[in-house]
């Protein structure tokens, strides 16, 4: 049984199209046009309770806005969706308290005010009786590894324990549903990490499920087995992360260092040329050949330095969306 | 049934008394803008000087301790009056701030509230203070009003802040179809500012003025409870039923914006 | 993203003609209301604090006149100073090669105040004619160089306010306490009791900004009066230079 459940989800945008400027606003008053904007089209897919499922695409692919789909920040234009059982835009209280929202760049807790203030006010507001409260604020407190910094004005936090004292008060109501969008925006490598073990750790702890966007591929990689790709408001891809990398980066690239590089056309032999720069060269070569190529390399040329990696998955997607070679 | 009103009851008290105490303290923060604030409402105070020096207050009668009492009262009136929900709700439709607080099974609306009176608690002392200073200047003025007058006054200030309150929601939820609600509160102040009792008080407008005035809701939010707190006879019952017909005329015009408001927001993006 | 779709909605379309419309009214009800309430002030009698009704018309046309330079240059660019503070982006402001009071005080220019400056200047003419004012070269000359120092004046009290929001964060509250009291510039000084003159003329200059010119325009200004004017001109501007220089060492580029 789905915990979250879309069919044929849409949504389309009216934006009246007005060139900039006085004479663009001039002509726009005469003659309005508009035209709409597909933001989201005829996306299908069901989540099951306790997985936690990456939602991937380029900005502007539809993403929040298929998140607020799910809370029921946003109507749908056509389609169906339910999320734990209900409508989210009926926005019942019920439904309310099985979900919680977090948005990278947003926040909701008082600026001028420690985050225990708004703790307070939003167990007030979900109906935890004080005890509860603290026994909840302690453990998700432990497992973020926040400790005086609830009791110091919000603004006076790093932007990371800003983000964990906001999961904090997400979770606060211990919602089922966990809809995270970019939860690690901003954020330097170790307090993303934080961020990701801790999401982790709550999902096995409370079996709360989670679908997260991100434009960190180690967010994604770190937590999802299972992601969904979105371009222009279209689903792409629904299944395992390895599955994606195998169809979208069925090459991996390798970047190596010569003392003397010839010409590029002597690399045909060994993989996809990509770039030369200097000494600096990078080769993308196919997976099940890697081993073979590095050590033909190694044997072929004076080799000062050597490093193989994916690519980035923007750079994956993009190039995988420049080849249409998904549809 | 009566179990389940009562767990209501005592969890609406919770949520009340949370969001008051959270929010004063959030004003607390801000006690040197919000003196300033207190301070920036003076008009009553300089037009009480313009009129007890005027040719006008000795023909209708008024003695300088009326004046004085009247004016001093519409100050204390104005400074529990006030309501800037237009202000910093479309800031909070703007950043984003919105989207949060409608996935919370708590109508947005009433944190708006509860911060307006943390904001008049945070107010209270520096009105005070305005006060003494002006009794210090104007000894002759000074007066105790009695306990049922003073409740009286009381009452009245909250249901006239209320009404404001109200009227301003109204304004507020066309945030969801244009820019310029703010401006159309701008537009809105005016009316109030010289019809509801502020510079002048009703007593001096000529009668059918006066007449037209008593038919808008703004000397209900003013004049009103200023005549109550001054200790001046006034209709009380006729006071009570206008601030309680324009409440039911603006109370469902308010909740109907505010679903058909929240609906094009969804519309718009969220 | 809500202010992006706002602009380009359906309500941006009419957005010139409503905010005319807008303003109009604002000006044509403030002023319909100080009229109101000026009547009132009068009562059956013939003067206010020794002026007349058309003589006090001309300092209500002086406060709307002055109530809309406000609108249009003071309040838009001074407000910028808040927003450059809370951003953290008066430091661009601070880097650059221009007296940083000038670049903040010239930099926008706000239309919708003009129609408060043309109902205000249509007011003085009007009233100072029917107060039966002869314009000679000398007070017109005298009138105009009051009206400049009353607006030095001016200036020189927003730009004070506004530099003040580095200390307070939400300083828009204070620039409301000084229109506030500016309102008093409606009625000629003289309406005050003695403490509040007192208080108008030494402390907050709201005689400079109105009922000093208005006397020039009707012809009964006084040299004493004008050099007074000047002086008080040229101490405020001159102060909030100083001030702003002062507050600019407890600046602490904001950051986030």
């Amino acid at each position: 049984m789905p915990i979250i459940s879309a069919r044929g989800l849409s949504k389309t945008y009216r934006v009246a199209d007005k060139q900039p400027g006085i004479g663009g606003t001039l002509r726009h008053f005469f003659a309005r046009r508009s035209r709409d904007v597909q933001a989201v089209s005829e996306v299908s897919f069901t989540i099951e309770p306790g997985e936690i499922v990456g939602f991937l695409g380029p900005n502007g692919a539809g993403k929040t806005t298929t998140l607020k789909m799910l809370t029921g920040l946003i109507h749908p234009s056509a389609g169906e969706v339910e999320v734990a059982g209900c409508a989210p835009f009926r926005r019942q209280a019920g439904f309310l308290r099985q979900i919680t929202l977090v948005m990278g760049q947003k926040q909701q807790l008082i600026w001028d005010l420690p985050p225990l203030d708004s703790l307070r006010v939003n167990a007030a507001v979900y109906g935890i009786d004080d005890a509860e409260a603290k026994r909840r604020i302690d453990e998700l407190a432990g497992m973020l590894d926040l400790g005086e910094e609830l009791t110091r004005p919000v603004r006076k936090l790093s932007l990371g324990q800003r983000m964990k004292a906001e999961l904090l008060a997400a979770l606060l109501h211990r919602p089922a549903i966990l809809f995270l969008d970019e939860p690690t925006l901003g954020l330097d490598v170790n307090a993303q990490a934080r961020v990701r073990e801790f999401l982790a750790d709550y999902n096995r702890r409370h079996g709360a499920t989670v679908l997260l966007t991100s434009h960190y591929m180690a967010d994604i990689t770190a937590l999802c087995r299972r992601v969904l790709l979105i371009h222009q408001g279209k689903l792409f891809y629904d299944g395992s992360l390895d599955g994606l990398t195998e169809r979208l980066a069925p090459h991996r690239e390798v970047r190596f260092e010569l003392r003397d590089p010839p010409p590029a056309a002597a690399f045909a032999s060994y993989g996809a040329f990509e770039s030369q720069d200097g000494q600096q060269l990078r080769l993308l070569v196919p997976r099940s050949e890697l081993t073979a190529t590095v050590s033909r390399l190694l044997a072929d040329f004076d080799v000062l330095d050597l490093e193989v990696s994916d690519p980035p998955i923007e750079e994956i997607i993009g190039r995988l969306f420049r080849q249409g070679a998904v549809s | 049934m009566r179990g389940s009103r009562r767990l209501r009851f005592a969890r609406g008290w919770r949520i009340a008394r949370v969001l008051l105490s959270t929010q004063y303290a959030y004003m607390l923060e801000y006690r040197a803008e919000i003196a300033l604030w207190a301070l920036s409402g003076v008009l009553p105070l300089i037009m009480l000087g313009v009129w007890s020096g005027s040719e006008a207050a000795g023909g209708l009668g008024l003695s300088p301790e009326r004046l004085s009492r009247y004016f001093l009262s519409a100050f204390v009136v104005r400074q529990f009056t006030i309501v800037w929900l237009v202000h910093v709700f479309e800031e909070d439709a703007l950043q984003g701030r919105l989207s949060p607080y409608l996935l919370q099974p708590l109508h947005p609306l009433w944190r708006y509230l509860a911060s307006h009176l943390s904001e008049q608690a945070t107010r209270l002392p520096f009105v005070v203070l305005i006060m003494a200073i002006f009794f210090l200047f104007q000894p002759a003025a000074f007066w105790l009003p009695t306990p049922g007058g003073f409740l009286l006054a009381v009452v009245a200030i909250h249901l006239a802040f209320l009404l404001r309150f109200l009227l301003q929601t109204v304004i507020t939820m066309l945030c969801f179809w244009t820019e310029r609600a703010a401006a159309l509160e701008r537009l809105l102040l005016i009316p109030y500012l010289f019809l509801s009792g502020l510079v002048a008080p009703l007593e001096a407008f000529p009668e059918g003025v006066r007449a037209f005035a008593l038919l808008t809701p703004f000397p209900a939010m003013l004049s009103f409870p200023a005549q109550l707190l001054a200790g001046e006879p006034v209709d009380l019952a006729g006071g009570l039923i206008t601030i309680g017909v324009w409440a039911a005329l603006l109370l469902p015009l308010a909740l109907w914006l505010w679903q058909a408001g929240l609906r094009r927001y969804s519309a718009m993006g969220a | 993203m809500l202010r992006r779709f706002w602009a380009t909605s359906l309500a941006a379309d009419l957005e010139y003609q409503v905010n005319v419309l807008i303003e109009l009214l604002a000006v044509a009800g403030n002023l319909a209301g100080s009229l109101f309430v000026l009547s009132l002030l009068f009562g059956q009698g013939g003067s206010l604090g020794g002026w007349s009704w058309e003589e006090a018309l001309v300092v209500l046309g002086l406060y709307t006149l002055l109530d809309g330079i406000t609108s249009t240059v003071l309040q838009p660019n001074l407000s910028t100073i808040v927003t450059h503070v809370q951003n953290g982006t008066l430091d661009f402001v601070l880097l650059k090669p221009v007296d940083s009071q000038f670049w903040l005080s010239a930099r926008t220019f706000s239309p919708w105040g003009l129609p408060g400056v043309a109902a205000g200047f249509a007011l003085i003419v009007v009233a100072a004619a029917r107060a039966g004012a002869r314009p000679d070269g000398a007070t017109v000359a005298a009138a105009l160089v009051l009206l400049l120092s009353s607006t030095v004046i001016l200036y020189s009290l927003w730009f004070v306010l506004a530099a003040t929001s580095i200390w307070f964060v939400k300083v828009w509250n204070a620039t409301e306490v000084l229109r506030a009291a500016l309102v008093a510039g409606r009625y000629p000084v003289s309406a005050y009791p003695v403490a509040l003159r007192t208080f108008f003329t030494f402390v907050l200059p709201v005689a400079f900004l109105t009922t000093v010119p208005a006397e020039a325009i009707l012809g009964r200004g006084s040299a004493p009066w004008l050099l007074a004017s000047l002086v008080v001109a040229a101490f405020c501007l001159f102060g909030s230079r100083k001030f702003w220089q002062f507050a600019l060492r407890f600046y602490t580029s904001a950051s986030s």
